[in-house]
């Protein structure tokens, strides 16, 4: 018992100074300490009042966050281009609900989204549970054709207060 | 039934069959060790500080375990961490189907948040565990570079 014990330890041994070591050489070498975000246990989204039984479903910010690094999904943000710029989810599209264009807002919509199946996973998120344009830019979503749609209430804010990585392209606006 | 646990042929065939499973499934992790940090996080289990720290470790000690097994090289040592990680995993895999979280495995390549093939890979770790239950209890000794 006692060998099999020190056999358990060496080997464990062997491998933690080949695993960190190797790490040493840069190519594909990780920090030791991750950032991952421990998950909470609450994986509730959050889901605004007004919401429907219609609506695209509602996602949590774990869930978003799993789509996120999955990179199956197309975030949108339903903000303004302005708030957009100032920081959103990396790798979002801006398609800014309160800026339609008064005509023929589908084609704006297929267009800006570059011609995306009807059925490709979106995620719609504006900046937080005080507003509700990621709810409204969802529900004329499903009306132009998009089935694939998930709604994150939580929205940027949300995102930014979890520690997650933010894509800024201009100095905000105080 | 003691004769067939004691089996030399059947020891030298789980031997093989888990040594290089083993093996093989520790060759991407080793190689990509940020894709497998990524897998690792899918599961929801390890907090997130220690998660680069297993996604580095672990898949070297799938490999050395991978090769104790297999030339008979500490190998009670082995056995014992062949079942404690089998054990893992399939604990791990029941965990995501418990919570409806789909995922693949990651136990060969990069998980994908969207496809969904635990079962699978737990109706395949079950058959991993039986053999390794049978390699702890076996008494055979037979074709081991070393005396273990």
């Amino acid at each position: 018992m006692k060998s099999t014990t020190s056999q358990l330890v060496v080997l464990l041994i062997i491998a933690s100074i080949l695993g960190l070591v190797r790490n040493i050489v840069p190519a594909n070498s990780i920090d030791y300490i991750g950032k991952w975000r421990t998950l909470s246990n609450g994986d509730d989204p959050i889901v605004p009042p007004n919401a429907d039984k219609g609506d695209p479903p509602f996602i949590s910010i774990n869930i978003a966050q799993m789509e996120h690094m999955a990179g199956g999904a197309v975030f949108i943000d339903a903000r303004e281009v302005s708030e957009f710029e100032c920081g959103t989810i990396p790798g979002s599209v801006s398609i800014p609900f309160e800026y339609l264009p008064d005509e023929n807002i589908d084609t704006y919509v297929d267009s800006a989204l570059g011609g995306l199946e009807k059925d490709h996973p979106t995620i719609i998120f504006c900046s937080g549970e005080e507003c509700d344009l990621s709810l409204h830019l969802a529900r004329n979503m499903q009306d132009f054709g998009y089935t694939n749609m998930m709604i994150f209430f939580g929205g940027s804010r949300e995102w930014d207060n979890y520690g997650l990585e933010i894509e800024r392209r201009v100095e905000c606006e105080e | 039934m003691r004769r067939v646990i004691d089996n030399d042929y059947l020891t030298l065939l789980a031997r093989l069959g888990i040594g290089l499973m083993f093996i093989y499934a520790s060759a991407y992790k080793i190689v990509e060790p940020e894709s497998f940090a990524k897998s690792i996080w899918y599961y929801h289990l390890v907090p997130g500080k220690l998660i680069n720290l297993v996604a580095l470790i672990m898949p070297w000690l799938e490999l050395i375990v991978g090769l104790a097994l297999i030339l008979g090289v500490y190998y009670r040592g082995a056995v014992v961490w062949t079942n404690l990680m089998t054990l893992l995993f399939i604990g791990a895999l029941c965990s995501v189907i418990v919570r409806g979280i789909s995922i693949d495995c990651g136990c060969f390549k990069a998980s994908d948040a969207s496809s969904g093939s635990a079962w699978t890979t737990l109706l395949f770790d079950l058959t991993v565990i039986l053999f390794a239950v049978q390699l702890f209890f076996s008494k055979s000794k037979r074709w081991m570079l070393a005396r273990n």
